[in-house]
């Protein structure tokens, strides 16, 4: 399932990630790749907020629908 | 001996900086604050041996490879410039995210020290790292600080310098697999064994925490964009009508009006010198610069509420709740950063455009950032709703509603002049929140304070004597009876025709417009210093001298004018070089010219016509720029219309 659809509070493990390399790139430097976890804190104002490792992170709707979990 | 200080977005390297080195740059509660490379000796109280070290802040990344403009900085400092030892600070709050970084910095061959910062918020929590066990994993040393309260610094220090002295490095840990993809992953697998060996955690970082409630709040979908304003609003009449405007009456009616010229007039003629030289310095320094200066307190509690703001986390929020919309009209969230902080001053505005990723959404940024009324621009903005609209509080704050209007409408035309697609997707470190440090406000308010004294009594200072000198002089270098046989009053007339559709009559509007672009404080020492001949009145007061030249509706173009126009000039320098091509500037100046032109001609012709009845000077030629603007729009949008998007594509 695509980080878009998830259920705010649950924390999942990624699959997979796609996207531009440069992005996939930068977010794996944030600990966002596969096997790690992610949770899903919020959605606010078109964005979702996640939490990766011990940071939280405003990801818009687009990159939250590059998240494979 | 150089030492670089490097690691994650707001991890607290500026903090650190400013605490070993005794400076006061600027730190905020955001990722992305620390912009360009900053350099400072060590601090006596720090010094070990009489050793000199000198200290590089360096902007925040999250890995070598560079994301963001800023982070590019970071990596040419570390790669290129060898310095002699790096000090690493890692948020001990986000250790396994920070620790992917220090693995890349080890292998540079350059000893390491490792400052695990953030100690207090670590024990706070209750976490464990066990400083020992990880000192031995990452093979180098690593010191327990809190840069907020100087804990742990000395040894910190003690070590670097040590290190630096040995110049031993640290054995490699090797990640080099046959691409960048693998060796990243073993890279992040090693770190993730390392945390678990050496990290207890207490508290589990997914729960709800307090921050996250105020988000719900704050970044909410209906009351995230009220409460922006809400709190923007607040902190500009505080500054402008509140506090910051009742000190500046003060200093403007008491000191500068009175005090100052009656004594210094009185001191002159005790001396006996020569009115000419006495005029120049009263007339001229005393009340061209006083009359810039009397402003100082509102800029100083704008920039008190500013770091306030700044320091609280409030920032990378803001970002969030703009995303949506700016997106939009072709910007990203983060673009809000550069334009809340340029309404401090546009310069460091227009440098903080280089942490935005995508090169078009940057550009656009850097053009319409200059919009946002700086503080510098606040003088004037004072001094007109003094002047004009004395009984009317809304006109001051209204000057910020027109500057989001114009970026809105800037952001729309600009899309389609060139015809730009947002490509790039967003995303935003959200910091925990924290009680802003007064403190710290207090210090960069006295900062600001002494920057535009020093700036008032130099280039205002320089400028304002030549002006006076101009209007005092003909091209004969005789002293003139009448201002209107004066140099500036010459060069004014030449440019004062192309005002005339603006409403502004007179040589002396053109000649203050013109200052402004030195430092758009000028604009009020200008005429300050033009008008001080026609009447004994202390400029700013309601009805005073300035209505011989403006009606309440050419008033309020003038201050449009003024402020909508391109910057002062070191802010177009700023701009030139975050744009990065001559091309690209000359169009954005183009644009903001054309911009502040065409508002102030709409507000000075629509407006002659509804208040008064009757139409403005300069209608016809009014409406044939109008058509002409138009037609050119039109045009160059439909020719676009049929070409191939660009997307990202340089000059």
């Amino acid at each position: 399932m695509l980080l878009s659809k998830a259920k705010v509070g649950q924390t999942f493990s990624i699959k997979n990630v796609t996207g531009k390399e440069k992005v996939r790139k930068f977010l794996f430097t944030l600990g966002c790749s596969e096997g790690e976890e992610i949770t899903l804190i919020s959605k606010l104002a078109g964005n979702y907020i996640v939490n990766i490792k011990d940071g939280r992170y405003a990801i818009d709707e687009k990159m939250a629908k590059s998240i494979e979990v | 001996m150089r030492i670089a200080l490097a690691g994650n977005p707001n991890s607290g390297k500026t903090t650190l900086f400013n605490a070993i080195t005794g400076k006061t740059e600027v730190v905020g509660n955001w990722p992305g604050v620390t912009i360009a490379k900053k350099e400072a000796d060590l601090k006596k109280k720090y010094k070990v041996n009489q050793t000199d070290v000198r200290i590089v802040d360096l902007p925040g990344t999250y890995s070598i490879s560079p994301f963001t403009g800023e982070e590019v900085i970071t990596r040419d400092f570390i790669l290129e410039e060898n310095p002699d030892v790096i000090i690493n600070i890692v948020d001990g709050a986000n250790l396994s995210r920070s620790l992917f970084f220090t693995t890349q910095l080890l292998e540079l061959g350059i000893p390491v020290v490792v400052a695990l910062n953030k100690n207090d918020i670590v024990s706070k929590r209750g976490d464990v790292v066990d400083v020992d066990a990880l000192s031995k994993e990452l093979n180098c040393k690593i010191i327990p600080t809190t840069a907020t309260s100087e804990q742990g610094l000395s040894n910190l220090i003690n070590e670097v310098v040590k290190a630096g002295k040995s110049n031993t490095t640290q054995s490699k840990t090797n990640f080099e697999g046959k691409n960048d993809k693998s060796s990243d992953t073993a890279r992040q697998k090693f770190v993730n064994e390392i945390i678990k060996k050496c990290q207890v955690k207490k508290t589990d970082s997914a729960k709800i925490t307090f921050s996250d409630k105020i988000d719900r709040i704050v970044a909410h979908k209906w009351l995230g964009i009220p409460i922006f304003f809400v709190i923007m609003w607040g902190v500009f009449t505080f500054s402008i009508e509140g506090l910051g405007g009742y000190l500046s009456e003060y200093f403007n009616e008491t000191v500068f009006g009175e005090i100052l010229p009656n004594a210094a007039n009185n001191f002159f003629d005790g001396l006996g010198i020569s009115p000419l030289l006495k005029d120049l310095i009263v007339e001229g320094a005393i009340g061209g610069v006083g009359a810039v200066i009397g402003f100082l307190p509102l800029i100083m509690v704008l920039f008190f509420c500013l770091s306030l703001l700044e320091d609280s986390g409030y920032m990378a929020r803001v970002a969030l709740i703009m995303d949506r919309y700016f997106k939009k009209i072709g910007l990203s969230g983060k673009s809000i950063i550069p334009m809340i902080v340029g309404s401090g001053c546009a310069i460091p505005g227009v440098m903080a455009t280089r942490t935005i990723e995508d090169i078009n959404e940057r550009r656009m940024t850097t053009i319409l950032t200059p919009f946002v009324p700086c503080g510098a621009k606040l003088p004037i903005i004072a001094l007109f709703t003094a002047v004009f609209f004395p009984n009317n509080a809304w006109v001051g704050p209204s000057m910020y509603v027109i500057a989001i209007a114009m970026i809105i409408i800037g952001g729309l035309l600009l899309k389609r002049i060139f015809k730009w697609e947002n490509a790039s997707s967003f995303i935003m470190e959200l910091p925990e929140y924290k009680m802003p440090s007064f403190k710290y406000a207090f210090s960069q308010m006295m900062n600001k304070a002494k920057a535009f004294i020093y700036k008032a009594s130099t280039i205002i200072l320089v400028f304002n004597t030549l002006v006076w000198f101009l209007q005092a002089y003909s091209w004969g270098l005789n002293p003139v009876e009448d201002q209107s046989l004066s140099i500036l009053a010459s060069i004014g007339t030449v440019i004062s025709p192309i005002l005339i559709p603006l409403g502004f009559l007179g040589w002396q509007l053109a000649a203050a417009a013109i200052t402004g672009f030195i430092a758009k404080e000028n604009v009020v020492a200008t005429f300050a210093v033009l008008l001080a001949a026609a009447s004994e009145e202390a400029l700013h007061l309601p009805g005073g001298v300035l209505t011989q030249f403006f009606t309440p509706v050419t008033a309020f173009a003038y201050l449009a004018f003024n402020l909508f126009t391109p910057p002062c000039f070191a802010a177009i320098g700023a701009m030139n070089s975050e744009l990065g091509s001559k091309k690209w500037l000359m169009r954005a100046l183009a644009f903001q010219f054309s911009v502040g032109y065409i508002l102030a001609m709409l507000i000075n012709q629509i407006g002659t016509i509804i208040v008064y009845g009757e139409t403005a000077v300069g209608f016809i030629p009014a409406i044939i720029i109008t058509l002409l603007t138009a037609v050119y729009l039109v045009i160059t949008i439909k020719k676009r219309g049929s070409m191939p998007t660009e997307v990202g594509v340089e000059a």
